[in-house]
């Protein structure tokens, strides 16, 4: 698809959820499968994604750009922008998980998912109730019967800060 | 147009799709997810309508390639159907019709005058309407209304096909998929169908919440949910799976906990694990959890039939899948025996088989005999009539006509018996230590790699090695680090029996010895009395994540052999503990031979009775609950 031409390089647009656009070069759009796959099949020259909030589109776009300048001298650099690029609050790295996986960004959506389950890891069930903003639906039966099988679940980090 | 020939596709008109997905968007459709709308440029197709997740199964596939591969599918197709789009992207589609991934024929069942008209349809570049029997996966049943629309570019050539299948339960018993080592429990279409009826998509207003982890834990995004969770230990999914009713139904997912096993314990393990044929396996969730509390160990008697004649000491077993296999051992008067013979757990009533093999290795005893890439018995050392030895005699289990081979390398470890053996990898042989000529103790490590034609002695250099020993244990833990404990250790001019623990991690670069806790070393004393006391010829497990157990052997003074010590080598301080186990135990755990069978089950085998080597009765100690009790 893509295919507003200037010089060489093809440009295509993303619109995001609130139609925000993002003009950028097609190379760095084909490193999502997804969008690839309608690259070559299709020729459209802007490609809506409604239901990616386009502060997250801006995200995933700085990692395309970064990713595509990914070289062997400047991997540790890349290796803490990655740090960062995850070190959001929760919900935003929820945003841009499932954006990546429809998108079908795979290198990036290993990444993301580590991240999302780092959050998760070590921590009690309560933590994970509150991190992740989810009410216990169990009868208090059921719940001690929980604890009574697996306490080791209710043993772990109480810290729930993560964000 | 083989495509249709064998597809089950279903296809649609432009327009069709157009209406039926457009109606779709209007209800639900445009605040389900994502979507990807043609924004006014011509496209052959309407894309947006493929990508949107409507409540049918949608697959493109490009009609300008030989075999019509696939190029596209929704995750509806995915969930429904078990098969990931990487799994199926470039295949055609004809696979769905096949009984599970395995399969390599159409299934009689399904209607080849069916599958005729698909093709008709095709050849005619017409849109195909009907229904076809499918299969899932997991090899179960399901029938798929399909229709199938040829999509025809400015050349008049049709450019793609595409499908839609609109699925439903059907209910034909088939009996369970041969070869198939897993019931897959989870019905993705039930819970498909259920999310539908009830819980609905996710609308723009409760976006700030369920756009969150919930919106992760909708249906929709139930594969990234397991893909996300798939990273954690098994203790974290414990505590994701008392969060909440859906996030307990999602955690009881098995090929999620497989996968957390494997993580968590490694490839190896796990494999070993899956040897123990599915119908008398735990499911991964509860092995696991047996596994890290030991809530299940027991001590069991085991009574088997046939006999191992003539009657022997001495000779070594080791586990092949869900078989015992014996090699060799000392005969009256010393005689050095060179027969095999096997006892397959498996069969309901065990009982101990010869096994006739071509070419045997010549008779020997105080050997190792330890199992590599997957059914291969390998037989290295011992004290044979001409005295000890240092060859390696190879066996394939399985093979048609089972044949003893012998790989001759170059710089063999000096020969010896009493030595130490493991596996690492599945595929290397490690040996260490035992005695040589004139008694003398040794301390070298050597690691032989039999996954290549031509396998090569390797000695592994150190610059320090704990004493010289025989009759110590070699346990792998962590993936390629292997732990030392025991034995019979030279101590200056003397020698006694040891309770020292060595750790190796043969990942690193320049492996070397470390001394973790023991009687003798400076600085490595053993906080209180539960270090298990110096001992020779005992057995030490690995345990899934790291744990060694060790019990039996040759103890000094009153100690009972048969207590079981635990000791976590990943520990900053590794500390033994004692674990006691319900059942009866063995009288005596002396001079046995053990084996582990499956990863969970040490089978005894002998001991010193006085006179006699009773192999019909044995003693197991289990780690983990056997399902059918």
């Amino acid at each position: 698809m893509a295919s507003s031409t200037t010089g060489e390089k093809k440009i295509l647009t993303l619109k995001g959820g609130d139609n925000e656009e993002f003009i950028l070069e097609e190379s760095l759009v084909l490193q999502s499968e997804l969008l690839k796959n309608m690259v070559k099949e299709e020729r459209v020259s802007s490609i809506p994604l409604p239901s990616i909030k386009s502060k997250t589109l801006v995200k995933i776009i700085e990692y395309l750009k970064k990713h595509a300048e990914l070289t062997p001298s400047n991997k540790e650099e890349f290796k803490n922008f990655e740090k960062e690029f995850v070190n959001v609050v929760l919900e935003e790295l929820l945003d841009i998980t499932v954006a990546v996986n429809y998108l079908k960004i795979n290198g990036l959506l290993e990444f993301c998912c580590q991240a999302v389950a780092d959050r998760i890891k070590d921590k009690s069930v309560e933590a994970v109730r509150k991190i992740f903003r989810i009410e216990s639906d169990f009868t208090p039966e059921e719940e001690s019967e929980f604890r009574k099988e697996t306490p080791e679940a209710f043993e772990g980090d109480l810290d729930d800060t993560t964000n | 147009m083989e495509w249709d020939s064998n597809s089950d596709l279903s296809g649609e008109d432009d327009d069709v799709i157009e209406e039926e997905v457009d109606d779709e968007l209007d209800e639900d459709g445009e605040k389900l997810g994502f979507m990807l709308s043609g924004g006014g440029a011509a496209l052959p197709f309407p894309i947006d309508s493929l990508l949107q997740p409507a409540p049918c199964g949608f697959v493109v596939t490009d009609a300008l390639e030989p075999d019509h591969p696939i190029i596209y599918v929704n995750s509806v197709f995915e969930m429904v159907t078990g098969y990931r789009a990487e799994e199926v992207l470039g295949r055609n589609c004809r696979f769905l019709q096949c009984r599970g991934p395995y399969a390599k024929r159409r299934h009689p069942l399904v209607d080849s005058t069916v599958v005729a008209e698909i093709r008709r349809c095709i050849d005619q570049g017409i849109e195909f309407q009907g229904e076809l029997l499918n299969f899932r996966k997991d090899g179960s049943p399901l029938m798929n209304r399909l229709r199938m629309t040829p999509i025809y570019g400015d050349d008049e050539a049709i450019t793609h096909i595409i499908g839609i299948q609109f699925f439903k339960e059907v209910n034909i018993d088939l009996g369970p998929l041969p070869g198939s080592l897993v019931k897959e429990p989870t019905r993705l279409l039930d819970k498909y169908r259920s999310s539908l009826s009830s819980s609905g998509p996710i609308s723009e207003g409760n976006r700030t919440i369920s756009r969150g982890f919930c919106s992760i834990l909708q249906l929709s995004d139930e594969v990234l949910a397991l893909k996300i969770l798939s990273r954690l230990t098994p203790r974290d999914i414990a505590s994701v799976g008392s969060v909440s009713r859906r996030l307990y139904e999602l955690t009881k997912n098995e090929d999620l906990w497989r996968m957390v096993c494997q993580n968590a314990w490694g490839s190896e393990t796990t494999r070993v694990l899956e040897t123990v044929p599915g119908a008398k396996r735990l499911g991964w969730g509860r092995l696991a959890r047996e596994l890290t509390t030991l809530e299940a160990a027991a001590w069991r008697k085991l009574t088997v039939g046939g006999a191992v004649e003539p009657s022997r000491c001495n000779f070594s077993a080791c586990a092949v899948g869900n078989r015992v296999v014996l090699f060799g051992g000392e005969g009256v008067n010393m005689q050095p025996m060179n027969d095999t013979f096997v006892l397959d757990l498996n069969s309901s009533n065990p009982e101990w088989k010869y096994v006739k093999v071509s070419s045997p290795p010549p008779g020997r005893w105080g050997h190792t005999l330890s199992c590599v890439n997957g059914s291969h018995l390998v037989v290295f050392g011992g004290c044979g009539r001409q005295g000890l030895l240092n060859d390696v005699f190879v066996l394939d289990l399985d093979a048609k006509q089972p044949t003893w081979r012998e790989i001759s390398s170059l710089a063999p470890p000096l020969p010896r018996s009493w030595h130490s053996s493991c596996t690492l990898d599945g595929t290397k042989l490690i040996v260490s230590g035992g005695c040589a000529d004139s008694g003398v103790l040794l301390s070298d490590t050597f690691l032989l790699d039999l996954s290549i034609e031509k396998p090569v002695w390797r000695e592994i250099p150190v610059t320090w090695t704990p004493p010289s020993r025989l009759g110590h244990t070699l346990s792998v833990y962590g993936g390629r680090k292997i732990l030392m404990f025991g034995g019979l250790a030279k101590s200056g001019p003397l020698r006694f029996r040891s309770s020292d623990v060595f750790t190796m991690d043969l990942s690193e670069e320049e492996p070397c010895w470390r001394c973790v806790t023991g009687s003798g070393m400076p600085g490595a004393g053993n906080p209180g009395g539960v270090a298990p006391p110096p001992r020779l010829d005992h057995v030490a497990v690995s345990l899934p994540g790291g744990r060694i157990l060790v019990f039996g052997g040759s103890v000094a003074g009153l100690h009972s052999a048969s207590q079981l010590y635990i000791l976590d080598p990943t520990e900053e301080k590794p500390t033994w503990r004692i674990l006691n186990v319900p059942g009866r135990p063995p009288r005596f755990a002396w001079g046995h031979s053990t084996c582990i069978v499956g990863g969970t089950r040490a089978i005894v085998l002998g001991g010193q009775t006085g006179e006699e080597w009773m192999l019909s009765e044995l003693h197991e100690l289990s780690l983990a609950s056997l399902p059918y009790e």
